[in-house]
């Protein structure tokens, strides 16, 4: 934001007072209860471009031992208590004359937001708060520009903001393009980007499939995804193409190192030791696929990674996939989320994405079901990860990012997968118990199966209008 | 004009009328047979033509009806000048015409320009010798090498792009059947004699032509010999004829190449006024069975704006096979184990079906399809016997599956032709499901919720907002990747509803129109959450059964579709109570 954009200002001491009261109803305040005290570290005003008779305040505040963005509407109350309309949560206190809120819900004054923080390069008409999410607050302008609000400010480049934009810049086109990045001290605090409009998430389009073909079986269609008419294949393999771009990006921009090598065996114990501690049945002590693990000779560079990949994090557009959100792991340290490791960390956390939609759709099934939908579910999972596998390995370039013989490859994608399905375990034991067997199902399957190298797609079909007695018709009369 | 007004009425002032306009292709061999030959005719389109008129349709568009030896269903020509005998004479024709617009409808008739049949006269003098004054008419070659890099199209029944000819001891070119030498567009006689043809026509009256197969009229070597420049120059100068002599006309072009190349036919306004949108009627097809948006939403995306006075022409199936050239390997797999289960429903590249059969006689599937074929940008282009939802006969050869006889009537025949039915020029369908005594027009007519009455009355709707033939369309987003929603507007780059009303350059249209369509393209009930805020305050009215909706609010537009279920919206007024007060 050009500085000319804000000028200092104090926020009126009534507002400051009940700002506490606010944080405390926000999903973004990480504090207990309503803060003892609020101070304001920095504030501002939105100098042009704001309704008349209105003001739009900026300001930085601490409560507990976190920081926060707060964008604040003032406006005479009569007019506040009209856009306030339906978004009760936003409302913020009044003094005689005028009322606070937050500005994210007022078209006027987000828009006015959007030219101040792009220094007047972005214009809109309207805008749409989208709803809220855990530490950022982001508005639709025009369905053309999306604009994230950091809300909690860890202080710094925010990594979303900075991957994004590094990946933008070496020319890979699977990203939402950055429009508009606002620091303050080298604090990320609103970034903006192009609004990917028509897009659905992954996860919604693989459920789409799956209820397609669960439909299927429960009424006498075919009951195998390959025959199924909503079959997602095609869409997974191409998914592995652009995740493979992806990490081909990556190392273009960030390098590659061979950190994760030198931390193989240690990696590999430690996945030994939980899976022991997780599974205590499964008698992992000992089991020969750990000993495997342990005889990889190159396990491949070491590349930044996306670090929380999965079907939620990618948008299916008119114009292919598209990669969102590289802020990591949340419950995962800032620090370890930018520690390069194995291109299989993304890779492995979106096979464990296409092997939960399945189970997710089942359990939208009545139990009676269950018996019927099982193998298709299976093979839906089997297919799907394959396409990606195959779309993946595909791609001209990654084989520099991957180990080789393709024996190790397999065995270090196994390994990645074990350590995602134990995260997903300790997570589900923790917050959804009832979830707890997928992840339990997946590790005593990977503890079982042989590590296996991928050669075709099961069930992709053959296609040559040659072969078919469609070309014995006689050229007559046409 | 008034909206809900048939669009054609035929004054010559409407020279833009194609872009509302709603086409009939008719195979004149298979609609009716008024002498009881066993084949229809001309006079048997004009006897049927109140029948059309009822239906709603603005164009009708004849298949060819030129003499022809028929060897690829009179795409094979051998005079130019003549009407084949069994379907009449030209005096025929110009009736037809006279009576279609007597009821304010147009007639365009396809016309082959890029080759004649091997019977033509032309190509029998040709054929003699290398000195004859006909020599240079047709492409000829001492060996078979030459425009190597060109594909050939009929892969089913044809090796090679040249064929021997003892005769004359060479080889001819055809991008088609061997049996339909291509003209030389590069001998200016040729080019000369093709723009004679086109004013014999015009002046008997037709309104325009379907132009078969455009992108092949010219050869040079090292290319494709498809879609070359000189092509294009020979289109400006047809066009730049057409135009100044016979204002109104249209010049329809078949060119089944991907949007961005198909546009270039459009050129600068100044060679086709309409093309073919080949790529999108199999991804209508295919977002239905994949039950989610992309395959339509992709290729609208790739296709690029196209000029003022231009439209596409859309069509769901027509009297080829459904073609497949215009899609990926993948895609081709997908379609032909979705669609042509048996090999014996795949021809050439592409599947032999009609629509019916296509989506197993499912009705919902059927109106669906045909909602977004009204409603996505272009002219909608019908096929014969669609509108009742006729069957095919796969194990008829090569396209004639898609061509049998018009249902009429449970009578003999299906109503079509008093002949023996062992006359007719191919079996009419009597399979319990699509046959003529349960699938025909008298029994569709007589039955108030039959196909063919949903379809008139879509049409209807159709006709009152001419904004689906001449509006804008934004895609509304939605995260539901099941529903494909996007708004039909009539002032492009207009943000939100307008506040006065400007008639467009057409004068058509005093006020602003906005039309929702919302469609469900699963077989589940569907719910879906539109951002509609540029159309706040502003109240849906659903326009077949005039339901006012709640209004759109600032909050995102929810809305719940059953199976294959779809909506249109007349977005209107500035109310903000439900009843529109």
């Amino acid at each position: 934001m050009g500085e000319e954009w804000l000028v200092p200002e104090e926020l009126p001491r009534a507002l400051v007072d009940v700002l506490g009261a606010y944080l405390a109803r926000q999903r973004w305040y990480a504090g207990q209860g309503q803060p003892a005290q609020v101070a304001v570290a920095g504030s501002a005003r939105v100098a042009s471009g704001v309704p008349a008779q209105g003001r739009l305040l900026w300001a930085v505040v601490e409560a507990g031992a976190s920081r926060y963005q707060v964008l604040v509407a003032e406006r005479p109350s009569a007019e506040a208590a009209e856009r306030l309309r339906g978004h009760d949560e936003a409302l913020m206190g009044s003094d005689r004359r005028v009322t606070w809120y937050d500005a994210v819900v007022d078209s006027e004054m987000a828009v006015a937001f959007l030219r101040a923080a792009s220094g007047g390069e972005q214009d809109a008409h309207r805008a749409r708060p989208l709803t809220v999410e855990q530490s950022n607050t982001s508005v639709v302008f025009d369905d053309r520009l999306i604009l994230k609000l950091f809300r909690r400010l860890s202080g710094g480049a925010n990594p979303d903001v900075e991957v994004t934009t590094a990946l933008a810049e070496t020319g890979f086109a699977h990203v939402a393009a950055p429009l508009v990045r606002w620091q303050r001290d080298g604090t990320d605090l609103a970034f903006g980007q192009q609004f990917l409009a028509g897009g659905t998430d992954g996860w919604a389009l693989a459920l789409t499939s799956l209820r397609d073909l669960y439909g299927s079986c429960s009424s006498g269609g075919p009951c195998e995804p390959a025959a199924s008419g909503g079959d997602f294949a095609a869409e997974a393999t191409r998914l592995g193409q652009v995740t493979a771009d992806m990490h081909i990006a990556m190392a273009e921009a960030y390098g590659t190192s061979d950190s994760l090598a030198g931390e193989w065996e240690e990696f590999v114990t430690a996945l030994e030791r939980q899976a022991g501690e997780l599974a205590p049945d499964l008698a992992v002590d000992g089991h020969p696929l750990f000993q495997r693990l342990q005889e990889v000779a190159a396990v491949g560079p070491s590349v930044r990674v996306h670090g929380d990949y999965h079907l939620g994090q990618v948008m299916r557009t008119d114009t292919g996939w598209y990669v969102l959100d590289f802020e990591g792991e949340p419950n995962r340290p800032l620090e370890q989320r930018l520690v390069p490791t194995s291109v299989f960390k993304d890779v492995s956390g979106m096979l464990r994405s296409l092997r939960y939609a399945p189970q997710f759709a089942l359990r939208e099934r009545a139990e009676g079901e269950l018996a019927v939908l099982e193998p298709p579910a299976r093979a839906w999972q089997d297919r799907n990860c394959q396409a990606f596998l195959l779309g993946y390995y595909e791609r001209d370039g990654i084989g520099e990012l991957l180990p080789s013989p393709p024996e190790d490859r397999e065995a270090v994608r196994v390994a990645f997968e074990l350590d995602k399905a134990m995260y997903e375990l300790g997570y589900e034991r923790a917050y959804r118990p009832d979830w707890a067997s997928i992840p339990e199902a997946a590790l005593a399957r990977l503890l079982s199966e042989p590590v296996e190298v991928l050669t075709a797609l099961p069930g992709r079909l053959e296609g040559d209008p040659g072969d078919d007695e469609a070309a014995d018709v006689e050229e007559t009369d046409h | 004009m008034v909206p809900g007004e048939r669009v054609s009425g035929t004054a010559s002032s409407d020279i833009r009328w194609y872009k509302r306009a709603v086409f009939y292709e008719v195979l004149v061999r298979g609609f009716y047979d008024c002498n009881n030959d066993g084949s229809g005719d001309i006079p048997g389109i004009i006897s049927k033509l109140d029948y059309l008129e009822w239906l709603g349709i603005d164009c009708i568009w004849l298949l060819p009806f030129y003499q022809s030896p028929l060897r690829d269903g009179g795409y094979d020509i051998s005079d130019y000048w003549t009407v084949l005998p069994e379907y009449g004479q030209v005096a025929d024709v110009a009736q037809l015409v006279d009576e279609s617009h007597r009821r304010g409808m147009r007639v365009v008739a396809d016309l082959v320009m890029n080759h004649t049949s091997d019977q033509h006269p032309w190509f029998v003098e040709s054929r003699q010798d290398r000195t004859n004054p006909k020599a240079d008419w047709y492409v000829w070659n001492d060996d078979d090498q030459r425009y190597r890099d060109a594909r050939i199209i009929f892969v089913d029944t044809e090796k090679s792009n040249w064929a021997w000819d003892p005769q004359r001891g060479q080889y001819y070119w055809h991008r088609f059947f061997s049996h339909q030498p291509d003209l030389n567009y590069d001998n200016p006689e040729v080019a000369g004699t093709m723009l004679d043809v086109v004013r014999y026509w015009l002046d008997i009256g037709l309104d325009g032509f379907r132009l078969d197969a455009v992108p092949y009229l010219f050869e040079r070597d090292g290319t494709e010999c498809e879609n070359l420049p000189e092509t294009h120059s020979y289109l400006r100068r047809l066009r730049k004829e057409v135009d100044s002599l016979y204002p109104g006309k249209v010049l329809l072009a078949e060119a089944n190449q991907w949007p961005e190349d198909v546009v270039q036919y459009f050129g600068d306004d100044d060679e086709c006024h309409m093309c073919f949108h080949f790529p999108l009627m199999p991804r209508m097809f295919m977002s239905v069975r994949r039950e989610q948006r992309y395959p339509i939403t992709e290729i609208l995306a790739r296709t690029p704006p196209i000029p003022d006075g231009c439209t596409w022409g859309i069509f769901l199936r027509n009297h080829d096979e459904l073609t497949l050239e215009m899609v990926t390997d993948e895609e081709r797999d997908y379609m032909w184990s979705e669609y042509a289960k048996d090999p014996r429903m795949k021809r050439n590249i592409g599947i032999g079906r009609r629509l019916a059969p296509l989506v197993d006689n499912d009705r919902r599937v059927a109106e669906l399809l045909h909602s977004l074929l009204f409603s996505l940008p272009g002219s909608p282009v019908l096929y014969y016997g669609d509108e009742i939802g006729m069957g095919d006969n796969i194990y008829l050869g090569d396209r004639d599956g898609v061509r049998t006889p018009m249902q009429w009537s449970p009578d003999r025949n299906g109503g079509f032709s008093r002949a023996d039915f062992a006359q007719l020029y191919l079996p009419a369908l009597m399979d319990p499901v699509y046959g003529f005594e349960s699938v025909n027009v008298e029994a569709q007519m007589r039955n108030p919720s039959s196909l063919l009455h949903w379809m008139r009355r879509m049409l209807e709707v159709r006709r009152q907002h001419p904004v689906f033939g001449t509006g804008a369309m934004d895609v509304v987003s939605t995260d539901n990747p099941s529903v494909l929603a996007y708004v039909r507007s009539s002032l492009p780059g207009q943000e939100g509803p307008a506040q006065t009303g400007a008639a467009d350059e057409d004068g058509t249209e005093a006020t602003p129109d906005h039309v929702l369509c919302v469609s469900n393209l699963s077989r589940f009930a569907q719910p879906a959450q539109l951002p509609l805020q540029r159309w706040e305050g502003m109240t849906p009215i659903e326009l077949v059964g005039r339901v006012p909706f709640p209004p759109v609010g600032e909050q995102p537009y929810f809305i719940t579709l059953p199976p294959y279920g779809f909506y249109w919206f007349g977005l209107v007024g500035r109310s903000t109570t439900a009843t529109g007060g």
